[in-house]
This record gives structure tokens, C-alpha cells and sequence, in this order.
């Protein structure tokens, strides 16, 4: 059957279904199902989120200060943005301010989480779907070396260094276990890697694995591990002394230098690594331009990295914010958390039940009640699904709107912004890559573009980090050490009712927190994250969200091995446990929840 | 001397315990046997100073200035605690083995004869005195009923509770070769986080400090009213007379 | 021997160990295993010739910082771990094939190494809705690691969720999350604390196992000895100050920048076993404690359910009250006192009355006799 859908998409789920799960390197649970025309380009797409855990419903009730643990653990992929999301809800619904240094390591931490995030979802969740590692095995290694000096100054690019690895792997594939490599599409025809381009790309693949475990020592430094470091309402718990009595207990000279260091070497290892990689990979594809879905169209971003301490304007975040509509480029429209009107998340297609399933709800009035139903034209049985029926509820994933607007989220809609509202730091780097790619900008809307776009935002994100690494020693060098305001903490000093937002710009997207704190503890805590954004199944109106949106119209080389479609839903980076949650409505309790 | 008191004394020297020929003559009951009067002095002493420390290991010391190597200050609160809690439970094990080889009296706070019939009436009687409906008690020699009912309950069955606790705690420190863990490490079997046992441990201070006030209430007023309490730990007579 | 394949022995020789040194450490194995000295011939051999160890690592209800952690091992490397020391045959966080393919991993590795593949479980099954809060190809994940638990050689319980079942099953656990313990019975589990455990702890139980081909020796609770057997308190740096009695007080307060004891901000150390204060954490760079928030042990069973975390004494919540053992304790002590107050006035007054009583009726009786 042939639909149009009111965002100006054309579905058709006559042809034949292929099925896709569990969809793997990503975080959480995740299956998708697309329906092919003859010609084996996907005509329709239904995403399903697979699992809830109920994260929100478990906060009720809670001290305030506790959230953020909570709802770190949301996710340990983007370790620490919920946390840092949560205290800044808090903080906003208690009116509690940070200082200043407070605020630089809280932006070094995310900006930390920004660069680890995007350069291990490309190399480790992503490449494998550009790169063809068995391809590698026939590589020269010589021409290799020469391909690497071409493209970087890397120093690791000798022709012996590629050999070498192109040893061991020789020997990993010969020993007949392949581990992770098992099973998967080697020699397929969307692969357009030359050999010599695939071993380069799977030694970096090594190389970043490697590396990565560096990045995030800057979070151990200052919240005291990765995955899940610690955060404080109020500001961050580790207190400076770089030139007092018990300095060896804090953050003193020796921490600032590894954290400098590391940052030295982020940046190093984005820009002579994972950026040339990404132009040349993007050399090779130049011609697959698919997966534009919301992109062209609709996109929002919240903002982030506020420059100054407690001021979240617009002109104090670093990262863009606003959302565009119907690829209207020279609007961009404010956003509000606060607005009842703006946010709004409806379930008709989601296992949750509404009073009115037609209407959409602000996240602070939020309501998740789980109902477990599938749509009457399902195949299989209910605890062994064959097939979905998209005409009923579908996934555990809610779906937001902006205004009643689908839209997508993540570093290219960031970009799409940050070019709309011509912040030179946004654009030139993309302008550069698209000419030295031979692009025009509309190739930005791809698959293809939401990878380069989330490399560049690596590069930046690694260079605002030593913007405030140096931002924090210039504040130490003027004598302020100050990490933390306890005025508010004493729960006493709190009103009896308040309620706030926070929010930031996770890896993956616009995540916002809303919370409401009755007699000093949670009275209701609602999150919206990126990939309920992006993973959204259809709204009553019949939008589609922006993973369903970018699968339609992709040709699929071979059906049986559904490398396009991987291909673009990891282009989103998606991350399943964020975005399955659930709230019940105040005093409400889970009437279908039952112990069985 | 009233009859039932005779009948007391005659029960008591049928099984040769009280039958000293001093307290035959003043109506006096032999009750609390001098390793029991001790127990009960060292018990107290160490009672108070697990207390203390307790309640200091449970929400700290202000901070002492200086160097760390300098002070050992929490140190010397927790070796208090540690030395009073050996003290303690040196003194129950000794407790109860003056409960198997002493006089009836020093049973009585490890048992409630609920089986019997008698006990129920008496308890009943004792309720009624203490809410100062009954004019006198029927005289113990030992504890009333309501008393035995209340040192079982709030203070044999906390002690040993604390005890064992008390030595799991110990434990975690000692690690988990030490033959408290050995003995007492089944304790994290039931409750897999220390924490709780933390907190329960904290909990069963309260309950002896409960027991505390009362017991010192009931017996100074047992004091005042009857002359018979303070003294009988003290001396380990009980002057039954009226 | 062993140049085809990657085996321990590569590994070991390609990070400059020589062959002589190899050997040593062969016959060293064999006498802290109490084996006699040829056993350690057949360690070199098994080392240099073995096939790696199937791992399948499945996810369910869970958040993926164990995989996280796991990637972040300085020693080994994971790419080393993964290459050369163990066949992670099934990961769905890293695993290139998808779909069906992906699916049919597991039915090949059930029926080619029965009762020989290590099973990793990070996360928990929920069982409410007919486990359909966690969907894995269609169906209930608690099936699919029924299925294959049941010819595994041994269970890894990832982290706090498979160990305890950590964030999802805290109060009131609306999906029903299970401890993989509550739902496989037969098979031996190595429970792996923690939120997320240690990286180097992760590999060092992996590697443990393909080095010494036996199972790691697990305490009361079903955690590794090695790394488990004592509390993050026991190793503290900051411990002197504990003994001293030297405290922060307040956040960012004097004795936070002198690095004092954090047990006044509700530190859990003193009750949680874990390796932090003594691993660290990313390369032995730091661990919670020593960048200044206290431990909120998350290695410990059900901690998000005893109170803030900033609590020094933790909560109790009973018959619908929340308070602490001191708040119980102070409300039960001040009630007893006042009863007792009361009932002392009433007795003395009682008294009192009864004695100018007594002293009318004395006189009375005299009067009589």
C-alpha cells in the first residue's frame, strides 16, 4: 500500500520484507524492517526499539542530588552526558549556580565524551561498514605506505608497519576463528574501498582502538573513572590546590599536564588520522549519496557548552542552537524546554498508553505506561515476532515532536545549523571538506555526510577542549580555585516544589532532562534523548521519524545481506538504551506491570 | 515473712544455691552470685564506651588538624570500640557459662518461660503494678517477669545479635582468612551488602540504649519502691522483706 | 609451532618475551599450580597450539558500559585480547554481521563447542510482560540466554546487572530485571561487579581463564577472589586520614583540596569490594575517591537502594517511613525517656498520696486497737 506520509515521504510496504535484528554495533536493542520494490531499493522502513527499562520510573522518589548516577547509567556509551544533563535540570529547577571552573571542566568532560564518542563509533561501530577488512589481506603494503604520506603526516606509516599488521591479520583469518569479524559481508558489492585503502583504514581501526583509552583519562582525572565518572550538583567534585599544603590530593600541576597532554594528543590523532581517513573513504563513495531522510529537511539542536558559567543563551553556547523546518535554511527557529507547545512525545505507535493517544505530551506532564500490544497484522507469536506491523504500535521508542515536526538530531544537524546561522567554525571546515571531496553542499544531507559531519565536530570538539583546559588554568593563575557552590545543598534549603530542565548536546543528539521535585525528592523525571529523535516510530499523524526517513529510496546491492541498511542507521549512531525509557504519570502506578 | 516467700527460699535451697544461713535469718535472697555482679559492672562499662564510640563511628569526628601521620585520633576511637566490643563478648561467653553453672538467677535472662502458665499470670500481675493499678508486686527474688521478658528480648538477643555483627564488621578489616570472618562471615551471606549491616548494627545501638534507660529507670525506682534493686547488684542480695 | 595461528605464544613473542623466557614461565605456572615439572611442557604446548576460547557475549537489559570498560584494557590490550587470547566469536556491540547472520553465530558455536565456549553476559533478562521488555530477534532475550547457557562451559556475569541487576532492577523494578544467577541455576557463574567493572579486571578473569584453564577461585558471593576479596577502604590512599579522624566537611571545602577523607560525604569504601583504590581506573590514572567524590559502591548488591548516596548512614525504609538508623534510634530512645519521665512523675505522685494515706489509716488502726 502506497502512503504519503505528511512529512513528504512516499511509503510502500507491498514488496518484499527483510528484517534486520538484532542490528549490531550499536548500543541497546534495535531492529529495523524494510520492505523492497522489484528493483531491491527500499520503499518502506520501520524502526523498532527493542528494549525498556524504566530508568525514570525507578527515580521517583529519590533525593534530587542522586539523579545523576541514575541517569548516567542510561548509557555507558555516552558516559556522562545524562549525568551532566541531570544536575544541570537540578540545578535549574533549585535555582543552584556553578562557577566558573566548574563549568570548564564540566565542558572538558563532555567535550572529552564529544571526541572519544565519535572517534570510536566511527572506527569501532562504523567503518566495518565502509571497509572491507578481508579486502585488506590483499593489500600492498608498500602502496599503502604510500597512500598514508599522501594523505597525513602520521608518522606510523611505513611500508613495514602495514605489513606487520597485515601479518597478524593474515594469521587471525587463517586461524580459522574469526571472532568479531565472523559472518559478516566481506566482498560485497557496496564495499568500494581499493585494498590498499581498507588496510590503512583497518590499521587505524587498531590504532584507534588504542587510542581511545587514552581520551578519556581526561574523565578520570576529573571525575574519577570512565565509563561513568562522577559529577556533583553544584558544580564537580574534584577541588584544585596547584600550590598549597595536600596539593598531591587534588587537582595540581602533574593532573593539569596529563589532561593538557592528552588533549595535545586528541587532537593530533583527529586531524592526522581519523580526517584524512574520512576524506579518503569519502573519495571512494562519492557516488553513494543516500540516506538524506529528515536531514533536508527538518533538524533541531539544543545547544551546548556554554561559555560562561549558568548562562545557557544562545550567545553563550559554543555548540548551535535552534531547529530548522522544511529545509528552510534561512530561518532558524528558537527552542524553548519550557513551552508546553514546542516538545511534545506521543506513543499511537509505541508499546506505552496515553489517555488520548492522538495527543502529544511536554515531558514534564510526561506519562510512560507500558503496554505490550503488537498491530493486528503482525506475523508470528507475540514472544517470537516474525514480522511488525507498523500500522500499530511498534517499539518501545516514544516519538517526539517539535511543534507536531519530526526532526533529525546529531552532529550533522548541528552543522546544518551552525551553516544556516553562518558560524565561520562550522562552516569552513565543512566547505573545505566538501570541495576537497568535490561535493556541493547538498551532499552534506547523506549518510555519508553525517559521518564526515560528526569527524568535523571531533576536530572542534578536540580544540574547544584546550580552549577551556586553558580557560581553567587562566582562572587558577587569577586566584580563583573555586569547584563547587554548597549554598543549596542542604536539602532544607530547598522550596517545598520546584520544577527545571537541563539539557545538552550528547554524541548523538538533542538530549533534554525535566524534572519535578515535590517535598525534596523526585516527583516526576522525564528524559527525551536523542535517539527518541531519530528512532522515532510513526506519530498519529503518520510522520515518519528521521532512521525510517533515511532508509527510503536506498538501493540494497544484495537482500540477503543488508549492508545499506547498517550502513545508514549507524551513520546515526544510534543508542537504544537512551532512548527506551519510561515515566509513569504523578501517583499513577504501573497498572500493567504485573509479577509473573 | 509472707508464705510465698518461704516457698521461694525452700525452692531455693531444695537445689542448693541460695541456701547461705545469713539470708535465712534477714529474709534475704542470695540472687546475683559475684561472677554475675561482675559481668554486670564490666558489662555496663563496656556497653557505655561501645556507645560512645558507636555514635562516633557512625557520623565521625570534627577534623583534627595537622598531619594524618600526627593524629590516629578515629584510630583510637575505633580501637576503643573494638576492645570494648572483645570485652563484651569475652564477657557474654563467660556469662553464659555462669548461666549453665550458676544459681537459677542466672538463667534467667537467656530463656521466657512462655510455656508456663504461672509466668503469663505474673506478668500479667507485674503489667498491672507498673501501670500503677496494683498496689505491690508479688516479690521476685530474681527478675520480675516483665523484666525477664525485656532483658531476653532487648538485651540478650541484641547482644548477641551485636555480636555477631559486630565481629562480620570486624571482619572486613581482619579479611577474610581471620577466624572472625570464618565464624561470623555467613552474616554476608544473608545481607551481600556490608552496608546493611552497617546500618543494622547502628540500628541495634538504639535498642540497647532503649534498654539502657529502662533498665536504669525500672531498677532505681525498684530502688526507691522496695529498697531491693541497686543493692542486689551490688551486694547480690535482694532484702525480700517488706 | 603455532606460526599459522594466533595463539598465546604470538602474543607473548610479538611483545618481546623470548622463547626461553616462555618457557619459565611455562614451568613456573606448572609449580604454582602444584603440577609436576613435566606438566609444564604441556602448558608451552597447549599455549603455542590451542585454539582460543570461544567467548559469545550477549546483552540484555543494560547500558554497555561494561563492553565500554572493557575496550579501555591497558594491559592487555583488547585488540590483543581479542585477536589473540580468546575468539569473541559474538558481541553484538563490535560484531561486523548483523541479522540472521549474526543469529546463526550462536547456533553454530552451540553445536561446535558444546560444554567448550564461555558465555559473557552483560545486562539481565526482565521477565515481566513475557520478558518482551528486552527483545532480541523477535523474541525474549531471557530465551536466548536460556538457550545458551545451557551448553555453555561457564557463565562471566558482566558487571552489576548480570551479577546484582543493578539500575533497572532498583525499586521498584518495573520490568522484573533478574541477576543471571536467578535464572540459570546449573551452570558455575563468575560474578563480575561493578558499574562498570575495572578494564583490567575484565581481561585479567579472561585471560586467567585461558591461561590456567581453570576457573578463577570465587568468594561466598561468587566474585573472583583475586580482585574481590577486599574493600576499596582496605587500600585507600586516603585512609591515614581516615585514621587521623580528618575529613572533608563540606565540597570544595579546606580538607577537599588537601585530599582528606571523604567519609563524611557518604563515602562507601569502608563496605565496598571492589579493586579501584588499588587497579585505579584507565591505566591506574585515578578512581572516584581520588578526584574527590566518594565511593558509592557500585559493586555492592542493590546500592541504589540505601539512600542518597551523600548519606553517611544509610537509609531504612520500612513500613512506608524513610529514615536512618539515627534518626530510629534518637525517635525510639526519646519516646522510651519521656515514657519514662511520665512514669516516674506518675509513680512519684502516686507515692506521695499514698503515703499521707498510709499515715491516716496508721493512725486509724491505732485508734482502733
Amino acid at each position: 500500500m502506497r502512503v504519503q506520509t505528511p512529512n513528504g515521504f512516499t511509503t510502500d510496504n507491498s514488496g518484499k520484507r527483510i528484517v534486520v535484528d538484532p542490528l549490531t554495533r550499536i548500543e541497546g536493542h534495535l531492529r529495523v524492517e524494510v520492505n523492497l520494490d522489484a528493483d531491491n531499493v527500499i520503499c518502506n522502513a520501520v524502526s523498532s526499539g527493542t528494549m525498556w527499562r524504566g530508568i525514570e520510573t525507578i527515580l521517583r522518589g529519590r533525593d534530587p542530588r542522586d539523579a545523576w548516577a541514575f541517569t548516567e547509567r542510561i548509557c555507558g556509551v555516552c558516559t556522562g552526558t545524562h549525568a551532566l544533563t541531570s544536575v544541570r535540570a537540578v540545578e535549574n529547577a533549585l535555582g543552584i549556580t556553578i562557577p566558573e571552573n566548574a563549568n570548564s571542566i564540566r565542558n572538558i568532560m563532555q567535550l572529552c565524551l564529544q571526541v572519544h564518542d565519535h572517534l570510536v563509533h566511527f572506527y569501532h561501530l562504523h567503518a566495518l561498514d565502509w571497509v572491507d577488512v578481508f579486502s585488506a589481506l590483499k593489500a600492498d603494503p608498500k602502496a599503502t605506505s604510500r597512500l598514508a604520506q599522501s594523505v597525513s603526516p602520521w608518522p606510523r606509516s611505513s611500508p613495514g608497519y602495514f605489513k606487520d599488521l597485515q601479518i597478524r591479520l593474515t594469521k587471525f583469518f587463517d586461524s580459522g576463528q574469526l571472532g568479531p569479524f565472523k559472518n559478516a559481508y566481506w566482498g560485497h558489492p557496496a564495499y568500494k574501498l581499493s585494498p590498499e585503502a581498507n588496510l590503512m583504514a583497518v590499521t587505524h581501526y587498531s590504532e584507534a582502538l588504542d587510542f581511545q583509552k587514552e581520551i578519556v583519562k581526561i574523565h578520570a582525572v576529573y571525575g574519577g573513572k570512565n565509563p561513568h565518572p562522577n559529577w556533583l550538583v553544584g558544580g564537580v567534585p574534584c577541588a584544585i590546590n596547584v600550590d598549597g599544603n595536600g596539593a598531591i590530593g587534588a587537582i595540581n600541576m602533574e593532573r593539569l599536564n596529563l589532561v593538557s597532554s592528552i588533549i595535545d594528543r586528541s587532537i593530533e590523532f583527529v586531524e592526522q588520522v581519523y580526517l584524512p581517513d574520512i576524506e579518503l573513504i569519502g573519495s571512494f563513495y562519492r557516488g553513494w549519496l543516500y540516506g538524506c531522510g529528515l536531514s533536508g529537511r527538518s533538524v533541531m539542536s539544543y545547544g551546548d557548552v556554554p561559555e560562561n558559567a549558568n548562562d545557557y543563551s544562545t550567545k553563550s553556547l559554543r555548540v548551535p542552537r535552534g531547529v530548522i523546518l522544511n529545509g528552510n535554511l534561512r530561518e532558524v527557529l528558537p527552542v524553548d524546554h519550557g513551552d508546553p507547545d514546542q516538545i511534545q512525545e506521543f506513543v499511537a505507535h509505541s508499546w506505552y498508553k496515553y489517555p488520548d493517544e492522538f495527543r502529544g505530551l511536554h515531558p514534564w506532564d510526561g506519562i510512560t505506561e507500558p503496554n505490550f500490544e503488537l498491530g493486528a497484522n503482525f506475523k508470528g507469536t507475540r514472544t517470537d515476532i516474525k514480522e511488525l506491523d507498523e500500522g500499530g504500535k511498534y517499539s518501545w521508542i516514544k516519538a517526539p515532536r517539535w511543534r507536531g515536526n519530526a526532526v533529525e538530531v546529531g552532529p550533522l544537524a548541528r552543522y546544518i545549523i551552525g551553516y544556516a546561522q553562518d558560524k565561520a567554525e562550522f562552516k569552513e571546515p565543512a566547505e573545505r571538506l566538501l570541495k576537497a571531496l568535490k561535493l556541493p553542499v547538498t551532499a552534506l544531507f547523506s549518510t555519508l555526510g553525517r559521518t564526515a559531519a560528526r569527524a568535523l565536530e571531533c576536530q572542534w570538539a578536540a580544540h574547544q577542549m584546550r580552549h577551556f583546559q586553558d580557560k581553567l588554568v587562566a582562572h587558577i593563575k587569577a586566584g580563583d580555585t573555586a569547584t563547587a557552590d554548597v549554598s543549596k545543598w542542604n536539602p532544607e534549603s530547598w522550596p517545598m516544589e520546584a520544577k527545571g530542565y537541563g539539557f545538552t548536546e550528547a554524541p548523538r543528539g538533542a538530549l533534554g532532562h525535566w524534572i519535578k521535585i515535590k517535598d525534596r525528592k523526585i516527583d516526576n523525571y522525564q528524559c527525551v534523548v536523542p535517539t527518541t529523535w531519530n528512532g522515532s516510530p510513526r506519530d498519529p499523524k503518520g510522520n515518519i521519524g528521521a532512521f525510517e526517513a533515511s532508509l527510503i529510496g536506498t538501493p540494497m546491492a544484495d537482500p540477503g545481506k543488508p549492508l545499506e541498511i547498517l550502513r545508514t542507521i549507524h551513520s546515526f549512531d544510534p543508542c537504544l538504551a537512551c532512548s527506551t525509557h519510561v515515566m509513569s504519570p504523578d501517583g499513577q502506578e504501573l497498572a500493567s506491570v504485573t509479577v509473573r | 515473712m509472707s508464705g510465698k516467700t518461704a516457698q521461694v527460699l525452700n525452692v531455693l535451697s531444695s537445689v542448693g544455691v541460695a541456701g547461705k544461713d545469713r539470708s535465712a535469718d534477714r529474709d534475704v535472697v542470695y540472687v546475683y552470685e559475684m561472677p554475675v555482679r561482675v559481668w554486670h559492672w564490666v558489662n555496663a562499662a563496656a556497653i557505655m564506651v561501645l556507645a560512645i564510640t558507636g555514635c562516633f563511628i557512625g557520623t565521625a569526628v570534627p577534623t583534627m588538624p595537622g598531619e594524618a601521620s600526627d593524629n590516629f585520633f578515629f584510630g583510637y576511637i575505633r580501637f576503643a570500640h573494638f576492645s570494648a566490643g572483645y570485652v563484651l563478648a569475652v564477657g557474654f561467653l563467660l556469662r553464659i557459662y555462669c548461666a549453665m553453672m550458676g544459681n537459677p538467677h542466672a538463667k534467667q535472662i537467656f530463656y521466657v518461660p512462655i510455656w508456663r502458665r504461672c509466668f503469663w499470670d505474673e506478668l500479667w500481675q507485674t503489667i498491672r503494678w507498673y501501670a500503677l493499678l496494683a498496689v505491690r508486686s508479688d516479690k521476685c527474688a530474681g527478675h520480675n517477669p516483665a523484666a525477664q521478658l525485656m532483658m531476653f528480648s532487648m538485651f540478650t538477643l541484641t547482644t548477641a545479635f551485636m555480636i555477631v555483627t559486630g565481629f562480620a564488621l570486624y571482619a572486613q578489616g581482619s579479611g577474610q582468612e581471620s577466624w572472625q570472618f570464618g565464624l561470623f562471615g555467613w552474616i554476608f551471606g544473608v545481607l551481600p551488602n556490608s552496608q546493611d549491616v552497617h546500618t543494622l548494627h547502628h540500628l541495634g545501638l538504639w535498642v540497647i540504649v532503649t534498654f539502657v534507660l529502662i533498665h536504669v529507670y525500672a531498677a532505681i525506682r525498684e530502688d526507691i519502691m522496695s529498697r531491693r534493686s541497686i543493692s542486689a547488684i551490688i551486694s547480690g542480695e535482694r532484702d525480700l522483706r517488706d | 609451532m603455532g606460526e599459522a595461528t594466533e595463539t598465546f605464544y604470538s602474543v607473548i613473542r610479538r611483545q618481546g618475551i623470548t622463547r626461553r623466557n616462555f618457557l619459565k614461565f611455562c614451568s613456573l605456572t606448572a609449580a604454582s599450580l602444584g603440577l609436576s615439572p613435566l606438566a609444564a611442557n604441556d602448558i608451552a604446548i597447549a599455549l603455542e597450539t590451542k585454539p582460543r576460547v570461544p567467548v559469545i557475549w550477549m546483552h540484555g537489559l543494560e547500558c554497555t558500559c561494561c563492553s565500554e570498560s572493557f575496550i579501555r584494557s591497558a594491559h592487555p590490550l583488547v585488540k590483543d585480547a581479542v585477536l589473540s587470547m580468546i575468539s569473541l566469536d559474538y558481541d553484538d556491540t563490535i560484531m561486523a554481521a548483523a541479522g540472521h547472520q549474526a543469529e546463526a553465530i550462536l547456533t553454530e558455536t552451540r553445536a561446535k563447542y558444546k560444554d567448550r565456549y564461555v558465555l559473557a553476559i552483560e545486562g539481565n533478562p526482565p521477565l515481566n510482560e513475557d520478558g518482551m521488555f528486552c527483545i532480541d530477534g523477535g523474541k525474549p532475550f531471557v530465551e536466548k540466554l536460556r538457550s545458551m547457557a545451557e551448553d555453555s562451559m561457564t557463565i562471566i556475569a558482566w558487571g552489576s546487572c548480570a551479577s546484582w541487576g543493578c539500575v533497572q532492577a532498583a525499586r521498584p523494578n518495573p520490568t522484573q530485571a533478574m541477576p543471571i544467577d536467578k535464572v540459570i541455576t546449573n551452570k558455575p557463574i563468575i560474578k563480575v561487579p561493578g558499574c562498570p567493572p575495572i578494564a583490567e579486571v575484565m581481561t585479567a578473569i579472561v585471560t586467567f581463564i585461558t591461561t590456567f584453564g581453570k576457573l578463577p577461585e570465587l568468594d561466598r558471593q561468587g566474585r573472583p577472589k583475586m580482585f574481590y576479596s577486599q574493600r576499596i577502604h582496605d587500600k585507600c590512599y586516603r585512609r591515614s586520614h581516615f585514621d587521623a579522624g580528618q575529613f572533608v566537611e563540606e565540597w570544595d571545602d579546606e580538607s577537599a583540596r588537601k585530599g582528606y577523607c571523604l567519609y563524611k560525604m557518604g563515602c562507601k569504601g569502608p563496605t565496598t569490594y571492589n579493586a579501584c583504590s588499588a587497579v585505579r581506573w584507565n591505566g591506574g590514572v585515578s578512581f572516584p575517591i581520588q578526584s574527590g567524590h566518594g565511593c558509592f559502591g557500585c559493586s555492592e548488591d542493590g546500592f541504589w537502594d540505601k539512600g542518597s548516596f551523600y548519606d553517611r548512614l544509610t537509609t531504612i525504609k520500612q513500613f512506608g517511613i524513610e529514615a536512618n538508623a539515627d534518626q530510629i534510634g534518637r525517635a525510639a530512645a526519646g519516646a522510651v525517656g519521656l515514657a519514662v519521665a511520665a512514669h516516674a512523675a506518675v509513680t512519684a505522685a502516686k507515692r506521695l498520696t499514698r503515703k499521707r494515706e498510709g499515715v491516716v489509716q496508721e493512725k486509724r488502726s491505732k485508734v482502733q486497737s
